[in-house]
């Protein structure tokens, strides 16, 4: 049939669209980035010699336990807070549960850097929290340094334990809970035999996003890591003293990170294939009302919890509104802060906004049509294309970033220090992402209401536009507006790329935090988290979308 | 009205052959149904004649027409879908509207099918609803008012009613007759339940790997199968392998199962030495319920043994019988209290020898088929 035929070219040339932009914007980079790992830096030959150089000097392997070091603790931490905000919340009668869920999204969401300098400015070389316990005879040591990075990475994190975990505890069925007591089980014996086994694989799944997310993270130990370099450090460091010669160095840094999130993607993908326990639900959990003197402790706690991790953001907002004397804070308050911005670098907010509006569309448009043959055509080349597209999944921004920087800086593709290869950058982090996202939305609109519409006379055209696209919108909308949020934050692959002209508001914040002015720094990184605040809230209040959306995509 | 016909229809998937040779008559006003399991290419054929399958070869007429290269969405059939298949994102009028705008009504025309539709489906003062406000079976009311509304050629119905449960699934099958039978158009059901499929259709279409085995009104099918699929698909029905021993005249002839002695109908049994012998539940006698007149039969098969496990149904109670190592089951009719059998109790069988059915052992077909009824 016609028909059929000029649908199979549509996907097809949408296959190839596919396959190009892995081959150009992830397999051509990451292979260099491959390639400068096995090249002796004087020679230009293949040798392992920057292999041996890492095995071989304490400074490189430091910089990996570290960042194990750091990765293992931050993800202990999140647990410590996520667990019990989890289960407090999914368990008992909290006052305010929507409210402390919104506020460590906020948390979760805000960009990673802006943490590490709030907490600077309060517990910093001159932190006003510092001053004042010192004032008061208590000396609290820097926070420079992994102390830092830990507590800001875990009050960042913790989010993806308590929102994963408390998903699970309010999908377990009642009645397995009161089976085991019925059969003879203590409370205590039930949470530990019933319960946490069946919350466990979201439990895990949770604590290795943690432990990958601080892994990656640049912007946090960048910030507050002072002298303690990670692996994401490390590599920008040999990037930025290697720039002139071949990057050897930071392309092995950078291959070995890659190894470490690939065995984390791979036990990911191990714990959530071994166990699922879907369940009918046919009972929901209920919350259990507590005791005065109890209730009173939880929500203390949780309260807490989300408290610390939202007074970064708030110490943040309250900041940009001091006035300023270049980068000396004075009395008083007012807008001297913005006023600084918009008359001295409108092109950083302009280009971040302008930049990330065009990834979004590009990862919106290109996503949703990848994602729809992914969902709706299984063939082999489709199949590969499912699996390169996983490839974002393992590459930590800083990779990426010394990978475009090496492959588009000389023919044939040039693109050193334009707008399009930031945006590039952009669009194929989050792209998977969207992919994804488009295919499981399609895989759960039943194939029977597109047949309904051609059954009942619509051409499959028009049955796409008035019944799947419908369907889809909002599921794309709200992934596009996270790509958005996202895109807006990026920090860690955009810093290598960026020249003067195409700076965008996360790098000037990481120069201004630098040099020392706070104010703009502050400035700037409230109007990421009021953007950042839009955009959740039009995702939950338009879209429906409860915070598992944020967790996911 | 539209007649339909399919002649030779094949379809493979792959290497299964989803449909082989496939005829059917189906008549105009007809409520025909596809009986099968699982599997069988019941869903496939119905699917292939809405369109959404294109068949390897053989022909689809509707009405007149052949339909072979007329595109789904061109056909005109409504189609009842076992999911509903209701719009999620339109309101039930929209939903029963959709067709109706494609097809370029005016305003009023439109707004007057869908009324009319919803009526027809005890759905009026639903216009505004949202699907999940809908109950299941609210929400398979607003498929059939969709389907019914652009006024098809033939109703497809795709087991509509196997998501629903049970008592709203005697309601609605019954609901889905009535409309069918006050509007007139063909209907073409599918179906896995063998008593809804009786009590529905007009015809049965039995299907089975592929193939039509039986076509028939149902109590053609239920009285008169002409294979073992057929029979042991459509009710309950007693089964046992027999050797078949001398002919005793009169159409007769001995057949042993273990310690069992039966006499059956000879008719198409000439050459073979064994045989699988069936009845149905109803069909057994019991000598104490046995009426006065009613005397046994010289070549009757009396047959005694002790009541193992009784099922209590309403107006029947369902016996399970051992007899000389093999069970038997029949039905009890309208048990007073101590009508109940204990388990146990000893209880006496006749099987009357026209209420035997014989088939092949090794194809399944029936022996003698049509030379009764």
């Amino acid at each position: 049939m016609s028909l059929g035929r000029k649908k199979l070219d549509i996907w097809t040339l949408v296959t190839i669209l596919g396959f190009a932009i892995v081959i150009i914007f992830l397999i051509y980079p990451l292979f260099d980035v491959f390639k400068f790992s096995f090249m002796d830096k004087e020679t230009g030959q293949f040798s392992f010699s920057n292999w041996k150089e890492f095995f071989s000097r304490p400074y490189y392997l430091r910089a990996f336990s570290h960042s194990m070091f750091v990765a293992v603790l931050t993800t202990v931490f999140s647990m410590l807070l996520g667990i019990p905000l989890a289960f407090f919340t999914s368990r008992y009668k909290i006052h305010g549960t929507t409210l402390l869920t919104t506020l460590s999204v906020m948390a979760l969401l805000s960009p990673t850097f802006i943490g590490a300098y709030s907490w600077i400015t309060m517990l910093g070389k001159q932190g006003f929290l510092r001053l004042f316990f010192a004032s008061i005879g208590i000396k609290l040591p820097e926070i420079y340094g992994p102390f830092g990075i830990i507590l800001s990475d875990s009050l960042q994190y913790y989010p993806f334990i308590s929102l994963m975990l408390a998903g699970a505890l309010n999908t377990i069925d009642r009645s397995l809970e009161e089976a085991s007591e019925n059969l003879g089980s203590r409370s205590f014996g039930t949470f530990f035999k019933v319960t946490l086994p069946l919350v466990m694989p979201s439990l895990a799944g949770g604590a290795l996003i943690v432990f990958m997310m601080s892994l990656s993270n640049f912007g946090t130990p960048m910030v507050i890591g002072g002298n303690y370099l990670v692996l994401s450090t490390l590599a920008y460091n040999l990037y930025t003293s290697e720039i002139a010669e071949s990057p050897g160095m930071a392309s092995t840094v950078s291959i070995v990170m890659i190894l470490c999130a690939s065995v984390i993607v791979i036990l990911q993908n191990w714990v959530s294939s071994r166990r699922k326990y879907a369940s009918m639900l046919v009972n929901r959990p209920i919350q259990k009302k507590l005791t005065k003197g109890k209730s009173f402790l939880a929500h203390f706690l949780c309260y807490f919890i989300v408290g610390l991790s939202t007074l970064p953001l708030i110490v943040i907002v309250i900041y940009s509104f001091r006035n300023t004397n270049g980068p000396v804070f004075t009395k008083g308050f007012g807008l001297d802060s913005y006023k600084q911005i918009f008359f001295d670098v409108p092109k950083t907010v302009i280009n971040s906004f302008i930049y990330s509006l065009i990834a979004v569309i590009l990862i919106a448009v290109i996503g949703t049509l990848l994602g729809f043959v992914i969902a709706r055509k299984r063939n082999f080349a489709v199949k590969a294309l499912d699996q390169l597209l996983m490839i974002p999944y393992i590459v930590p921004g800083t990779v990426l970033g010394i990978g475009f920087i090496v492959a588009f800086n000389r023919k044939p593709i040039y693109l050193a220090g334009t707008a399009t290869i930031i945006i590039m950058a952009y669009f194929i982090r989050r792209l998977p992402y969207s992919v994804r996202s488009a295919a499981s939305i399609l895989k759960q609109i039943d194939p029977a209401l597109e047949e309904a519409g051609i059954n009942l006379g619509s051409p499959p055209g028009r049955t796409f536009r008035t019944v799947t696209l419908p369907l889809m919108k909002s599921g794309i909308v709200s992934g596009a507006i996270m790509s958005w949020v996202t895109s807006m934050n990026e920090l860690s692959a955009s810093i290598l790329l960026y020249v003067g002209k195409t700076m965008t508001m996360p790098i000037k914040i990481y120069l201004s935090v630098v040099d020392g002015y706070f104010g703009t720094a502050s400035a700037m990184s409230t109007i990421l988290l009021v953007v950042t605040g839009v955009s959740m809230f039009i995702v939950n209040k338009y879209f429906n979308r409860g915070s598992e959306t944020f967790v996911s995509s | 009205m539209t007649s339909i016909r399919i002649v030779g229809l094949q379809k493979k998937f792959g290497d299964l052959a989803a449909l082989s040779d496939v005829n059917l008559d189906i008549r105009e006003g007809e409520f025909f149904t596809l009986l099968g399991p699982s599997g069988c290419g019941k869903t496939t054929l119905l699917r292939t004649i809405a369109g959404f399958y294109r068949q390897d070869h053989g022909d689809i007429y509707l009405g007149n027409e052949l339909v072979n290269n007329v595109p789904a969405y061109k056909r005109n059939t409504g189609m009842v879908f076992q999911n509903y298949a209701v719009f999620p994102h339109m309101t039930v009028y929209e939903n029963v509207a959709y067709g109706l705008k494609v097809r370029k009504f005016s305003k009023k025309e439109i707004d007057d099918k869908v009324k009319a539709a919803l009526k027809n489906v005890h759905l009026t003062g639903y216009e505004d609803r949202t699907p999940d406000k809908l109950s299941g079976g609210q929400q398979q009311r607003v498929g059939l008012a969709r389907a019914m509304a652009i006024e098809p050629r033939v109703l497809l119905f795709d087991e509509p009613l196997s998501n629903l449960d049970a008592k709203l699934r005697v309601e609605m099958r019954e609901e889905i007759r009535d409309v069918q039978k006050k509007l007139g158009i063909t209907a073409i059901y599918v179906t896995h339940d063998q008593e809804e499929a009786l009590v529905i259709s007009d015809r049965i279409a039995v299907v089975n790997l592929g193939r039509i085995q039986q076509v028939g009104a149902p109590w053609e099918i239920y009285k008169n199968p002409v294979n073992l699929f057929v029979a042991t698909l459509v009710g309950k029905i007693n089964t046992m392998e027999i050797e078949l021993k001398e002919n005793l005249g009169k159409g007769l002839r001995r057949a042993v199962a273990g310690q069992l002695s039966f006499t059956v109908p000879s008719h198409g049994t000439e050459g073979k030495s064994e045989a699988i012998l069936a009845f149905r539940p109803e069909d057994i006698q019991e000598v104490s319920q046995r009426k006065a007149g009613q005397e046994k039969g010289e070549n009757e098969n009396q047959l005694s043994g002790l009541v193992d496990s009784v099922s209590f149904l309403g107006s029947t109670a369902s016996i399970t019988a051992r007899i000389q190592g093999t069970s038997i089951i029949l039905d009890r009719h309208c048990p007073k209290e101590d009508e109940i059998p204990l388990t146990g109790s000893s209880i006496h069988i006749f099987v009357p020898n026209d209420a035997c059915l014989l088939f092949d052992k090794q194809t399944g077909v029936r022996l003698g088929y049509g030379g009764k009824q």
